[in-house]
């Protein structure tokens, strides 16, 4: 099975590894990651006025391309599959908004036709995590898994895009699981806490750090105090967030210890066995953990 | 105690229908529970609480919602949201308080002051994020 694969602008920047475990990871599943050779950004954050037309032409610009490129994919369906969960809530969104509202996808469409492009509204779009929890199954997960992860004491970080709002939701919005079930198919162990989707402060990085450093305190902090020694997440943003506020508040001396920060796929990724050597996207160091398992 | 006199006259209703406008959501739906200012991951950083932002906005205070830093705390993570019991979308309300203050003063954040070596490591969702929702683009 092949998917066309829509990856953003973060995952050839900041998150390159997180693209290179995913892809790797869904070679070895059979539910392989096929990039789209044309993309664009999907605007990141998705438009919540009413009257806003502009801001939801460039994720059905995404859809277009990529019903086009599912013409060319053998073995697929009609799916649209994103790594980050800010694409992945953004494109979700509005998907159901012009499947909804006939008149705004004809004014988009309107928008397209100088680039040939059209969309039909007949993409569905998904997280990857959905792809392994639905299409893959866990089971299957499992019967792949080369070197259990013993030791590991995961926190599942979900962020707010994979679980909000409810037409992008992937899960239960209060109480999710795929991230702990797949914990638990890699052999590691899941660790129970209350931060799974406080909002670690998303853009105010940019010029508000105030507020990101506060939520990233009560985040880490939160993990640690109940034995974690590692959080997973979803999102690039979550991701540099987590780690690099973390140093910056180890540096002025508030916390002492950090925990290390890693996409789903890097876990998935040493547990198939696939040999992981590059993580310069990284703040806080995972290796001395990843080596005192015995993982790398 | 202090008392303030309210007035609900043409320019609090005309106010009051353009947020409606904006966000498409009814006001009036709010009954003020209080979830979605329990449930907000800000809260501690807000002059108004999000139920307050409402009340205010209920009563067509405008200066009172646009001077408050509130909005601009928000990061929209969407909680208020998916929680409120009257199914009204809090988040598109604090979205249109933003999107009514940037279609008279466009910048909120100077871009070409985002420089150095900061700027060159944050990721471009936060960059994108952050424009978007502090300038018109």
């Amino acid at each position: 099975m092949k998917y066309s694969y829509f990856p953003g602008c973060n995952l050839k920047t900041n998150a390159k590894e997180y693209e290179h475990t995913a892809v790797e990871v869904s070679k070895i599943l059979d539910a392989e990651l096929v990039e789209m050779p044309v993309f664009n950004c999907c605007g990141t954050v998705h438009s919540m006025a009413s009257d806003n037309t502009m801001r939801r032409i460039a994720p059905v610009r995404i859809l277009s391309r990529s019903e086009e490129h599912q013409k060319e994919l053998e073995d697929t369906n009609n799916t649209v599959v994103t790594l980050c969960s800010m694409c992945s809530s953004t494109l979700k969104v509005v998907n159901e908004e012009v499947k909804e509202d006939e008149e705004m996808l004809q004014k988009i469409n309107w928008q397209l036709e100088r680039d040939n492009l059209k969309y039909s509204g007949h993409s569905e779009v998904k997280h990857y995590l959905e792809i392994l929890r639905d299409e893959v199954g866990f089971e299957e997960i499992v019967k792949k898994v080369k070197k259990q992860l013993k030791g590991m004491k995961v926190a599942s970080y979900y962020g707010c895009m994979l679980l909000h709002p409810d037409k992008a939701k992937i899960d239960d919005s209060e109480t999710p699981t795929v991230m702990e079930t797949l914990t638990l198919a890699l052999g590691a162990e899941v660790v129970d806490w209350p931060y799974f989707k406080t909002c670690c402060g998303s853009y105010h990085v940019v010029d508000k750090e105030d507020i990101v450093n506060n939520q990233i305190l009560k985040i880490t902090e939160g993990a640690k105090k109940r034995g974690a020694n590692a959080i997973i997440t979803a999102c690039p943003l979550c991701a540099y967030n987590l780690d690099s506020q973390q140093v910056f508040l180890q540096k002025k001396g508030i916390i002492k210890e950090t925990i290390p920060i890693f996409y789903f796929t890097q876990l998935m990724a040493i547990a198939l066995g696939i040999k992981l050597e590059n993580f310069e996207d990284h703040h806080v160091d995972p290796k001395p953990l990843l080596k005192s398992l015995g993982l790398i | 105690m202090s008392f303030e006199y309210i007035k609900i006259g043409k320019e609090e209703k005309e106010f009051i229908s353009k947020i409606e406008d904006i966000s498409g959501q009814n006001l009036y739906a709010c009954y003020q529970c209080g979830k979605c200012t329990a449930g907000c991951s800000f809260s501690n950083q807000m002059d108004l609480t999000v139920n307050q932002v409402i009340h205010r906005l209920q009563l067509g205070q405008k200066e009172k919602v646009l001077s408050a830093k509130s909005p601009w705390v928000c990061a929209s993570c969407l909680t208020c949201t998916v929680r409120c019991p009257r199914d009204i979308d809090v988040a598109a309300i604090m979205e249109s308080v933003r999107e009514y203050i940037l279609r008279y003063e466009p910048e909120r954040i100077e871009r070409m002051k985002v420089t150095g070596e900061k700027a060159k490591n944050l990721p471009n969702i936060a960059l994108v994020g952050s424009f978007r929702k502090n300038t018109e683009l």
